[in-house]
């Protein structure tokens, strides 16, 4: 639905989450209606409603613990990682848009060769996704925004089939940042994404600076259940200078990693079927 | 204040000085350009004429003009600005006259502030740039970027290199400053009918007004921050939004062909816009962080830009405007 439609008609029921994006979550407006990262609501809230189904019908997301996420100032949402293309972190990103009340846009922090890529990296940049340097998430974190991070990288959708579940080499960069602006982390476990589409084979022409272009195990993803856990917030009770101190910094992602490795474990055992 | 403005018959170098006389504490003006321009009756205004690419008119510029007017502050605005000159003479404008201008300014007996105009040109783009480009980002050093570039590098760091306790060096480096008759690529580029992109990209860009530039150089001039500082202007759009302000047509072309087709237009049309100067902005945008600026020279940006619309669109606006 375009915005202008969405504002015009009588509201006699609940806005549709698309619209509802664009009308109620809060940005930091630039005068165009972009912020200086390139996010644009009213895009998102259109590839919000074509992706609906997406979440609706065919994965049929179901999440559980959105309450986790403060309604306001810096977090860190950090998320397992898999599939051929990912999947998961719009669907991660979907459900927080969809759940959090008043709506928070996440900010995905995207691999650095997603920019070079035509068209995927301008959509992904109007959709709220941010080329991942260092500077570029402290801004966010320093401006109270909700950041979502894979620490596994491209390690995690690459490992095998028989390694599903299992996190991969693990970026500490995170624990770094939520040390120095004092930022909540929430681990979200994502269950369903490794079935769904898993990585068959690499190929390693590095097109457009990725590191490797996977082969999918199949043409199209699987209607896989996916399931999402936001755990309770983690509050690293370091002093702010810690952030430059390597073992508190390690320590710090080590125990994120523990908790999430858990929480993905406890789903894998009560989850009843790949597609249930 | 006793102030030095070079460039001061091109469109930044008059507005800055025009800002310096609206400041009550500023008590004398030398405006330095090129070429003799119509005087202009001001009690505070001084004019003169030197070409900074001959060392000789530099010397005699600080040491005659300067010492007569008891200068104090040089503010260095004068920038080359045909981006198809290269070679010798290209690099003479851009940073031996910077560099002869600078030391001289050492050596004088009562310059103490020296203010230089950069460009946010000089970073390097790399995938791990940062969206905004702070001041202790890396410069554009490789050997194979354009000659334009690495000369206003070079001058960037040569300016900087001569800051002493005698003589205080402020680097202004200034976000795309869309005026006419300033250089401005993106200006050329704004005002042609056409405009091509390259397709899948829409890059976020920053550009500067030209009240704003020359509130950043009286600002700085005033100020005893040393150092480089970043200048953007108030308006952040991507790159499409640009072109439909200025009501021009945008054309996504694959990003291979808008170099051979920009270098046609320059043939035909004689345009001074070129695709290789720009490759990096119109992929990735590169925006500079004012928040140096804005802590230490209480510079914010305020005004607008003033797009290159079509004569017609103008005409047509100020007809609205006139009804309302």
């Amino acid at each position: 639905m375009a915005i202008a439609d969405a504002r015009s008609t009588p509201m006699s029921h609940a806005p549709l989450p698309a619209a509802r994006v664009a009308i109620e979550a809060a940005f930091h407006d630039e005068g165009y209606g972009y912020d200086v990262f390139g996010l644009h609501p009213p895009t998102l809230a259109r590839v919000l409603a074509l992706g609906a189904p997406l979440y609706d019908r065919y994965f049929r997301v179901s999440s559980s613990g959105i309450e986790h996420i403060p309604s306001d100032g810096p977090v860190i949402l950090v998320a397992n990682h898999a599939g051929a293309l990912p999947l998961d972190a719009a669907m991660l990103c979907f459900d927080v848009l969809r759940r959090t009340e008043p709506p928070r846009i996440p900010r995905a922090i995207a691999d650095r060769f997603v920019p070079r890529v035509p068209l995927v990296g301008t959509l992904l940049s109007r959709c709220g996704a941010v080329r991942g340097t260092p500077l570029n998430v402290a801004r966010l974190l320093a401006r109270g925004e909700l950041i979502a991070i894979w620490p596994e990288g491209t390690t995690g959708p690459a490992k095998r089939f028989r390694d599903r579940y299992r996190l991969q080499a693990w970026r500490v960069g995170f624990a770094e940042l939520a040390i120095r602006y004092q930022a909540p982390i929430v681990p979200v476990s994502i269950l369903g994404a490794e079935e769904s589409w898993p990585v068959a084979g690499r190929l390693g022409v590095r097109w457009f600076g990725a590191p490797y272009l996977p082969i999918p195990a199949w043409p199209l993803p699987l209607p896989a259940h996916y399931h999402l856990r936001y755990g309770a917030p983690i509050y690293l009770r370091h002093r702010a200078g810690e952030a430059d101190e390597p073992a508190a910094v390690a320590a710090a992602a080590a125990r994120v990693r523990d908790v999430l490795a858990r929480q993905l474990e406890d789903m894998r055992a009560a989850r009843r079927g790949i597609f249930r | 204040m006793r102030v030095m403005v070079t460039g001061a018959s091109a469109p930044l170098g008059a507005a800055i000085v025009e800002r310096l006389l609206a400041e009550p504490g500023v008590d004398r003006v030398l405006a330095v350009s090129r070429e003799a321009v119509p005087p202009r009756v001001h009690p505070r205004l001084f004019q003169h004429a030197a070409d900074l690419a001959h060392p000789r008119e530099v010397h005699d510029l600080i040491h005659g003009a300067a010492t007569l007017h008891g200068i104090d502050t040089v503010i260095h605005a004068a920038q080359h600005r045909d981006p198809h000159d290269a070679g010798g003479g290209a690099h003479t404008q851009t940073v031996e006259s910077a560099r002869w201008l600078v030391l001289a300014c050492a050596a004088h007996a009562t310059i103490r502030r020296f203010v230089h105009r950069s460009f946010a040109d000089v970073y390097a783009q790399r995938d791990t740039t940062p969206t905004l480009i702070d001041e202790d980002a890396p410069l554009e050093l490789d050997p194979a970027a354009p000659q334009w570039l690495r000369d206003r590098v070079e001058a960037d760091l040569t300016v900087r290199a001569h800051h002493t306790d005698r003589l205080q060096i402020a680097v202004l480096r200034l976000a795309e400053l869309l005026a006419r008759d300033t250089g401005s690529q993106l200006w050329d580029y704004l005002s042609s009918r056409i405009c091509l992109r390259p397709a899948g990209f829409d890059p976020i860009i920053n550009v500067l007004a030209l009240d704003d530039a020359a509130a950043a150089f009286a600002t700085a001039a005033r100020s005893s921050a040393t150092g480089a500082f970043n200048i953007p202007g108030r308006d952040t759009l991507p790159l499409s939004c640009a072109i439909a302000q200025s009501g021009r047509s945008c054309v996504a072309v694959p990003s291979s062909v808008i170099a051979p087709l920009y270098k046609l237009r320059r043939a035909v049309t004689g345009l001074a816009f070129r695709y290789d100067l720009n490759v990096a902005r119109f992929h990735f945008g590169g925006m500079v962080d004012g928040g140096r600026a804005a802590r230490e020279l209480g510079y914010q940006p305020r005004a607008r830009v003033v797009w290159p619309r079509p004569w017609w669109r103008v005409l047509l606006q100020r007809l609205a405007e006139t009804r309302c």
